[in-house]
């Protein structure tokens, strides 16, 4: 019988821009890949500012050309519609699931807009081993 | 619903109509014959109940009239204070606990006496307690309950509020903590070497992790509870004798609540107090201190004293 892959979880702890959301951790499962992100809003913006994704957000894997695909954002919206903040003490969390990538010891990127600005949610090399990985109980 | 001899037969149906009248609790026709099924099997996992289907009547029937679920011999006192500590949890639970405690007090009723003679929901009508509305992060309540149980450790995402970051926290959980209706999570923090805790309404998206649960002193934290008034320990600050000079309305009232089991009263003739405590000083001490105003007129030591009045700074 063949085994049932399990979700695997790792902390990270990466930064597309001093401003923007901080990963927090990655859970590649067999049904999607989730990352998880935390943004504290800024005093740049009066009240905040606002965060979105695009919709057309995917990882990369190095040396692979498949996009994995995005396929819900839980905790934040999907652009043209924007999460607006009230204050510049305001913080979110939030979770973006994509296609799942494969459970092996990859290097990945998430490109929110090919040759984007800091502003754009672009992470780069992020790495994942699997001996690192804990399994997630359901 | 199965000894009624008015209605005698139930089909799924109705039991199903009946829980939701009598328990409030809704099901579903297939979910009462699973259950059936399971109380016809043998002990410990069924009751070996004598319920047979009646195609005649097309309902559902004990073949043994006298059979009883069980062996809890409770007497009509018992099941009178299961009631009155059910509708106290009702009261206090408010939507926290009281579902799940409610529904397993109802099961241990059901099982002495299968029969419910009022709904429960109006049990906590003479009783009222504060029942501030559900907290944020409360809703993990029951993952942090199974996780500190049966010591499964976690992974998290906690945002602090003083330093405004977001981090991911691995914890070996042990103990879930209330005080002034604020829940806390402790445990042994990977990240931080250490037992540290944590509140509910910070703590996002727990799962529960598939590791080795890490065992370490637990006693300690344990010990340091026992002998403080909340659960932000002053840093660097052993138990200690702790004064208050409060004036004699206040007395009163640290007569009748007592805030901590060290807690000693002098007496003035004038009716004001020195209150003397043996405890470990903590933020929520000094803020309490606060909240009473001026009816607290001196507090030694000085350095606790200077503290709690830079809170107000």
């Amino acid at each position: 019988m063949k085994k049932q892959p399990k979700d695997l979880l790792f902390h990270a702890s990466a930064s597309s821009g001093k401003a923007n959301p901080s990963l927090l951790r990655v859970i590649l499962g067999s049904q999607t890949t989730r990352l998880d992100f935390g943004y504290a809003a800024s005093s740049y913006y009066i009240k905040g500012g606002w965060i979105t994704i695009s919709p057309d957000t995917f990882l990369q894997v190095k040396g692979d050309s498949t996009p994995y695909l995005l396929k819900e954002a839980i905790g934040i919206s999907q652009a043209p519609v924007k999460l607006k903040f009230k204050s510049t003490k305001d913080y979110q969390f939030f979770s973006l699931h994509f296609e799942p990538l494969p459970q092996k010891d990859l290097v990945f990127d998430m490109i929110e807009k090919l040759n984007g600005t800091p502003n754009d949610f672009n992470y780069y090399g992020i790495e994942i081993k699997l001996k690192n990985g804990v399994v997630v109980l359901v | 619903m199965l000894r009624n001899k008015m209605r005698p037969y139930p089909t799924l149906e109705q039991i199903v109509a009946a829980c939701w009248d009598r328990l409030e609790i809704e099901t579903k026709p297939n979910t009462i014959a699973k259950d059936i099924e399971r109380m016809r099997m043998l002990p410990p996992v069924g009751f070996d109940a004598p319920i047979k289907f009646d195609r005649y009547h097309w309902g559902y029937v004990y073949t043994d009239p006298d059979f009883k679920i069980g062996n809890l011999d409770l007497t009509d006192a018992d099941i009178a204070s299961i009631r009155e500590s059910l509708a106290l949890v009702q009261s206090i639970g408010a939507g926290r606990i009281d579902e799940k405690f409610g529904h397993a007090m109802q099961k241990v009723l059901a099982t002495a006496a299968e029969v419910f003679d009022q709904p429960q929901s109006n049990a906590a009508s003479y009783l009222q307690t504060m029942s501030p509305p559900i907290s944020r992060g409360f809703a993990h309540f029951e993952l942090f309950s199974r996780a500190c149980r049966e010591q499964i450790p976690l992974s998290f995402v906690h945002y602090g509020y003083k330093k405004r970051k977001f981090t991911a926290v691995q914890l070996h959980p042990f103990l879930i903590k209330e005080f002034d209706n604020k829940w806390y999570l402790f445990g042994y923090s990977e990240n931080h070497q250490e037992v540290r805790h944590f509140g509910f309404d910070r703590i996002y998206s727990p799962l529960l992790l598939n590791k080795p649960y890490k065992r370490f002193d637990q006693q300690t934290t344990f010990d340091l509870l026992a002998n403080a008034h909340g659960v932000f320990p002053i840093p660097d600050k052993k138990k200690q004798r702790i004064t208050l000079e409060v004036s004699s309305l206040i007395t009163h009232y640290f007569e009748a609540y007592p805030i901590h089991n060290s807690q000693q009263i002098k007496k003035h003739a004038d009716g004001t107090a020195k209150i003397t405590l043996e405890l470990v000083p903590t933020i929520e001490l000094a803020r309490l201190i606060l909240w009473h105003g001026y009816h607290v007129q001196q507090i030694a030591p000085k350095w606790f004293a200077d503290f709690t009045k830079a809170l107000t700074l």
